[in-house]
């Protein structure tokens, strides 16, 4: 199993500013220390090995989508539709006219905007020999994603797109096969609510998605269900948008989650993996990589019997299971 | 986890001992409670002694906030005193350190 992500930042797709790339190229100069480099490969092994991500590289700025690739039927299988869609669109034009089958199951954690922005912009919903099946835990998603394509919104109206799709309803504590991957499902506390998704292919190998879920201070007792849920996962991709104390202060009841919790639920749900993921869009690349090495100190200081490994998620990470 | 409490110069000062997670977080959040209702009842200020706190994962940290909702509503001061560092830098992890007030010694919380 493969686990691709195509977007990982929360609620509002952001982009680098000059100035903050100017930054980054200011601390490489300076970190390279009059060094010079004898062609670009260089240049990079240099970026690749001495620099940290922050300064080399970046978490990446569009909204959630992430690919899971599986041995499985050969479909595609795409968790959410944020502005990451679009990147994932013209690279599956690609494997498509390698022979890749032009079938797209996608999986709905909710249908707020950063979860449904990229559909618009999915160059597969205009080819009319693909097939994109939506699950989705909400019945209401197909009126999501005709909204959002009202003349008022969007130039290109839905019914204009020449794919065949089709939307299902799915029920949280029921199993599915689907895709050639069994697939359970969890309702989670978000406003209009948010659904989990557990995905497990004929190997063995378990991802989680659980983004968009608060896990409310009134019931922590519920949180046992939750490390049920996540039991033994070879990866667990959670919502991570807040610290603690913001979650349960200022920005309590705003459908997020923490650092924090979510390693408290992958030791107690014994899981191997954890990518921290939605990044909060007012987060520079240093403040999510201070997030992160804080995240892995937290792991080291609570740790169990098992080692939990702690990623961070950004934009072309590929997670191999 | 283990928990004696004691009145010393005019304040409630708690001590908990031991691992703070889920399995012990319920009892912690209870005699949390309770502490603060003696420390309305006194109208004094609760000082919890975290030099016995080995450490204290999200559950333990949550109940500190439910605990400090309640204090808030009674106009009781909730100081966290003389934390080991690996709780002192889980405090500092979760950015509780901004939402309590956190002391190095047990007496400079009996001051402050």
């Amino acid at each position: 199993m493969l686990v691709r992500f195509w977007g990982t930042r929360g609620s509002l797709a952001v982009a680098q500013t000059a100035g903050s790339i100017r930054s980054k190229i200011a601390r490489a100069l300076v970190a390279a220390g009059g060094r010079s480099f004898a062609d670009e490969a260089e240049a990079e092994a240099f970026v690749e090995t001495e620099l940290d991500f922050a300064t080399g590289g970046t978490y990446g700025g569009a909204t959630t989508c992430i690919e899971i690739e599986a041995d499985g039927d050969g479909s595609f299988i795409v968790c959410d539709m944020g502005t990451g869609l679009r990147e994932f669109g013209i690279n599956a034009f690609g494997r498509c006219a390698a022979g890749h089958q032009r079938v797209y199951n996608f999986f709905m954690s909710h249908l707020h905007w950063d979860h449904i922005g990229g559909f618009p912009f999915f160059g597969p919903a205009f080819d009319p020999g693909a097939h994109i099946i939506v699950h989705s835990g909400h019945a209401d998603a197909e009126e999501a994603l005709r909204r959002q394509q009202q003349e008022i919104s969007f130039p290109v109206a839905f019914d204009w797109l020449r794919a065949k799709i089709e939307f299902r309803t799915l029920v949280p504590g029921e199993s599915y096969r689907i895709g050639g991957l069994d697939v359970e499902v969890m309702e989670q506390h978000h406003s209009h609510k948010s659904y989990g998704y557990r995905f497990t292919d004929d190997a063995g190998k378990t991802t989680i998605f659980s983004t968009d879920s608060e896990h409310k201070i009134e019931s922590m007792e519920g949180e046992a269900d939750v490390a049920a849920f996540f039991r033994d996962a070879d990866l667990v991709i959670c919502d991570t948008m807040y610290s603690l104390a913001d979650s349960v202060s200022m920005k309590e009841d705003w459908g997020h989650s923490s650092n924090i919790v979510a390693i408290d639920l992958c030791h107690e749900a014994e899981a191997k993996r954890l990518a921290l993921f939605h990044h909060e869009p007012i987060y520079s690349d240093e403040d999510i990589q201070r997030m992160h090495k804080e995240s892995i100190r937290y792991e080291e200081l609570t740790r169990r019997d098992r080692p939990l490994e702690v990623l961070c998620a950004y934009d072309g990470l590929e997670v191999r299971l | 986890m283990m928990w004696t409490q004691e009145v010393r110069e005019g304040a409630i000062v708690a001590v908990p001992r031991g691992k703070i997670d889920e399995s012990t977080a319920q009892a912690f959040g209870t005699s949390l409670e309770e502490a603060v209702g003696h420390a309305a009842d006194a109208a004094a200020r609760l000082v919890l002694d975290c030099s016995g706190i080995d450490y204290m994962s999200s559950r333990g940290l949550r109940a500190l906030t439910l605990a400090k909702r309640k204090a808030d509503g009674a106009g009781v001061k909730i100081l966290l005193a003389a934390p080991n560092g690996v709780v002192r830098e889980i405090l500092a992890i979760s950015r509780y350190d901004k939402l309590f007030g956190v002391t190095d010694t047990v007496e400079a919380a009996l001051t402050v």
